[in-house]
């Protein structure tokens, strides 16, 4: 490689004289000014207070990014509800539609333009939705029209082209943070998260030069100042958003000039490094507004929660207008203590908007005359949905680590369906009323797991009877015995041996005594205490025959039972004792959720699921979590066994589900009742959604119900109102469904007490039809 | 200029290691697109009673595969797939997303529920247990995929 010449040569000789030149001069000049400070002193002062104010500027500036940083960046994981995918014939009534609108905050308007609003007349419905971005693409805002029609959408117009839309999506409730532990008092929101109205009346009270200031508004202080020496006394702040979100990082609150100075230099500095929108979505989120006991209310997401008991994008004007006065003094304007300070300045809130052209003059004296309206029920929760929360950040945790669930700021896609989970919830609150009528003194609880049949999604969990508090999840961690809900599974065993076994086959109910282990002896009974001598095995699962099940259970042996148990998706070991037989086995109602989803989709084993999609901040695709399905069971015996299970709720435990769901509604189930009436269970399925009910006491003392009298009323309650598909019975070239009496003679559709059951081809029995009576 | 040599071609050995890998996510992911059976050039259709919603899912999914994404393509086919639950012809499409992903396991799973919601449907049936063989012969149980030939064939003759 050529190397480049030089523009100038120097010799050896010449450099040290240059450089000693250079070295003499700066000395000289080093000298003079060493000569100008020793000669004028308040120079030198002055010059090592500069330096000093700028090492302590430079400390400032350190200390304010630090905790800007930190605040910003900790972005909890965004946990969203199934989206609502709207098509011509799907069933939803235009009441369900409108909830589904209210949980995503859309507002009601008489021309509802804007993203996010909405008008209905008769059984139509315009609205124009919000863009929203999933996993395979970004839904555009559009403009719609609706047609409700019997409970169903009949057609969906776009109002803008006019063209019919064969399908859309809405976007997804957002239901809850995962947020860090020391951190789990806020509820962070973006900027264009917060009502337009709350921004506008921020401003306007606190703060009008906000876009124009450099941290600290000069004449804002002095209008300030002015006004308190007229008064006397402190009566008006001249603090910007800025100095406030300062002040609220230090939580200093002493009024000293010092620390005013402090703030004022720390407002400039965090305005020099941060845009306006950066600082206004951090005071959004950092401003103390309450106190509640020993914890601090911060940020305007929590107060919602904590006052109003919503998500901040569906408050009211007046509820806006509150947020916005409690922003001077919360503890000034407290609403439990001071609320008619605080409805008045609530009311200079509204007030100052209309003067200041942001409000109609109409509407603020319409709204002013609305109470306070602060939540009465136990506040500050941070999702509605806790039990369903727990469950994705604990099936997040298997793929993800705790810090990035909490700081990332992931959007979580999830499973839960609102509606589905109201339906839930209210079927629940039956607990009350059990609770009294059967004087539990308010220790009966309850949970109960909702899944997608096909899908093996968990659409609704409830974890207790306080729905909303984030405590002991029963839905998850309630391990109980399970009484007769393992039944099913002895004679699922029966029923793979087609060559020895059908519904028909006979099995003695009589009492019967098993040496457990340590030499003890077993002696179960009947639940009314009467053997029955000898029944078919279909008599014997409809009105739950322990004996029976228990000799069956003994003749068939104890590994192919628990065989099952572990295809059908049951995980751990369970203890084989005879008692297992009966139900002694300890399982959570998550765990028989799984089971008898397995049962529903036919033998095809679903690992329940709450996620669907993982998107990092910014939308991008992170993690998809695919529908598995594998088939651990034969199909046939489970298309026979889920015959007999819908005979146990057309005539045997469960027949009192008969008068609770609507006419035609074919579903099977089974009651699970254990020893003193402690648990209270119903586990069952229609063609679309499975679902499990438990009901006892976290004490674990008696509580006086059955699975029938306890568990299956909810249960019922809840499939009363789900749009879902009755089971069917339809054969095929291995199992075919004959119409049989009690006692196994043949019989046919209409006849009194006879039922409907399958068979594998080859075993139904023969003979002539008997038809005694016809059913009403 | 030995070492920078020996820079570049470990960059190139690593350059291809990474092509293979991404290309080798199972037998003929190259232009597959939703719809079109195991058998290359046959195609299986949804029933005619397949709503405007999912035949709109089947359109977007069909796109995404011939774009090469799989992923979206799969989630085109389960939002369709809840919307008609008892299609069976979704869930051999979905058996195909997972085959030519190479999760073979999850694609026999899907398959066979395909199976069991259409059995009078000789040309999906076949489709589906030829799906089942070529996922056991993947992940190396050649006489499970010789049985599931054996199905496939079955189905297939007239």
């Amino acid at each position: 490689m050529a190397r480049r010449p030089r523009s100038k040569k120097t010799t050896a000789s010449q450099r040290p004289r240059r450089l000693g030149a250079t070295r003499r001069k700066v000395g000289e000049g080093l000298r003079r000014g060493w000569g100008i400070i020793r000669h004028w002193p308040w120079l030198r002062i002055l010059l090592v207070s500069a330096a000093v104010s700028i090492l302590y500027v430079a400390y400032l500036d350190y200390h304010v990014r630090h905790q800007f940083e930190g605040k910003r960046w900790a972005l909890p994981a965004h946990v969203y509800a199934r989206p609502l995918e709207l098509f011509p014939g799907l069933v939803l009534s235009q009441t369900e539609f409108r909830e589904e609108l209210r949980l995503l905050g859309y507002r009601l308007n008489y021309q509802p333009i804007e993203p996010g609003s909405f008008s209905a007349q008769g059984d139509q419905v315009f609205l124009t939705t919000r863009p929203f971005t999933f996993w395979d693409g970004a839904e555009p805002m559009r403009h719609l029209k609706l047609v409700f029609q019997s409970n169903r959408i009949n057609e969906i117009i776009d109002t803008e082209t006019g063209t019919v839309v064969n399908l859309l999506r809405m976007d997804p409730v957002f239901i809850g943070g995962i947020y860090p532990r020391h951190h789990e008092d806020r509820i962070l929101i973006k900027l264009d998260e917060a009502p337009p109205l709350l921004l506008t009346a921020l401003l306007v009270m606190e703060d009008r030069n906000f876009p124009d200031h450099f941290g600290v508004d000069p004449k804002a202080i002095a209008r300030a100042l002015l006004a308190n020496l007229r008064a006397g006394s402190t009566v008006q702040g001249g603090s910007t958003l800025t100095q406030q979100l300062v002040k609220n990082f230090f939580l200093d609150n002493r009024r000293t000039l010092w620390r005013k100075l402090k703030e004022a230099i720390m407002a400039i500095l965090l305005e020099a490094h941060y845009s306006k929108n950066e600082i206004l979505e951090a005071y959004l989120n950092e401003v103390y507004l309450g106190q509640d006991g020993s914890r601090a209310i911060h940020g305007f997401g929590l107060a919602s929660r904590f006052y109003f008991d919503k998500p901040i994008q569906q408050l009211n004007t007046a509820e806006v207008a509150t947020l916005v006065a409690l922003v001077r003094g919360p503890t000034y304007y407290s609403p439990h203590r001071f609320p008619k300070r605080l409805l008045d300045r609530r009311n200079l809130v509204l007030q100052t908007l209309v003067e200041q052209g942001f409000l109609d003059a109409a509407l603020a004296n319409q709204v002013k005359q609305a109470a306070l309206g602060i939540s009465p029920n136990t506040p500050g929760i941070l999702t509605h949905y806790p039990a369903f929360v727990d469950l994705v950040r604990r099936q997040l945790r298997q793929d993800y680590r705790e810090e990035d669930l909490t700081s990332e700021g992931l959007r979580i896609f999830t499973s839960l369906d609102p509606l589905v989970q109201q339906r839930t919830e209210t079927s629940l609150r039956q607990i009350s009323e059990l609770d009294k009528r059967y004087h539990q003194n308010g220790a009966l609880e309850g949970a109960a797991v909702v899944t997608n049949v096909t899908t093996g999604e968990v659409q609704a969990m409830v974890g207790g009877r306080d729905i909303r508090f984030a405590g002991f999840n029963r839905a998850l961690d309630a391990v109980r015995p399970v009484g007769s809900l393992l039944k099913p599974f002895i004679y699922l065993t029966a029923l793979q041996q087609p060559d020895k076994y059908n519904w028909l086959s006979h099995i003695e109910d009589t009492s019967i005594s098993i040496k457990a282990q340590h030499g003890e002896v077993w002696t179960p009974k009947n639940y009314d205490l009467q053997e029955h001598g000898d029944v078919t095995f279909i008599t014997a699962l409809s009105h739950s025959y322990n004996l029976a099940a228990v000799r069956l259970g003994m003749t068939l042996g104890f590994e192919p039972i628990e065989g099952n148990l572990k295809r059908l998706g049951f995980q751990r070991d369970i203890p084989s004792y005879p008692s297992t037989l009966l139900g002694a086995a300890e399982m959570s109602p998550f765990e028989v959720a799984q089971m008898y989803e397995t049962l529903a989709s036919g033998g095809f084993q679903t690992p329940l699921r709450a996620i669907r999609e993982v998107l990092t901040v910014n939308g991008k695709p992170l993690q998809r979590f695919p529908i598995r399905v594998q088939q651990t069971l034969e199909a046939e015996p489970i298309q026979v066994l889920n015959s007999g299970l819908m005979q146990v709720v057309q005539q045997g435990t469960g027949s009192r589900l008969m008068n609770m769901l609507p006419a035609g509604l074919l579903v099977a189930g089974k009651t699970g009742t254990t020893d003193d009436l402690r648990d209270s269970w119903f586990a069952g399925y229609s063609a679309d959604h499975a679902a499990v009910v438990w009901l006892g006491r976290d004490d674990n003392q008696p509580t006086g119900l059955t699975g029938a009298s306890g568990a299956l009323p909810v249960w019922g309650e809840l499939f009363a109102g789900l749009p879902t598909q009755s089971l069917q019975l339809v054969g095929d070239d291995k199992v075919e469904y004959h119409w049989v009496l009690p006692d196994g003679r043949p019989s046919h559709d209409g006849c009194k007490g006879a039922m409907q059951l399958g068979f594998l081809h080859g075993t139904a029995p023969v003979g002539q039809e008997v038809c005694e009576t016809r059913s009403p | 200029m030995q070492f920078l040599r020996l820079v570049l071609l470990g960059l190139v050995i690593a350059g291809l290691v990474s092509c293979a890998s991404v290309s080798n996510n199972g037998p003929g992911s190259e232009g597959y697109s939703v719809g079109e059976s195991v058998i290359p050039g046959t195609v299986i259709k949804p029933p005619d009673e397949t709503s405007p919603p999912v035949r709109l899912l089947l359109a977007q999914a069909r796109q995404a595969s011939q774009d090469g994404q799989l992923s979206s393509a799969e989630s085109y086919l389960e939002r369709a797939l809840r919307i008609e639950p008892r299609n069976a012809v979704l869930w051999n499409y979905i058996a195909k997303t997972y085959l030519y992903q190479a999760r073979y396991s999850q694609a026999a799973g899907m398959a066979s529920k395909s199976n069991s919601l259409a059995p009078a449907d000789k040309v999906l049936q076949a489709d589906n247990w030829r799906i089942i063989a070529q996922a056991r012969a993947q992940s190396g149980d050649s006489a499970g995929a010789r049985l599931a030939e054996r199905r496939a064939a079955e189905y297939s003759s007239p």
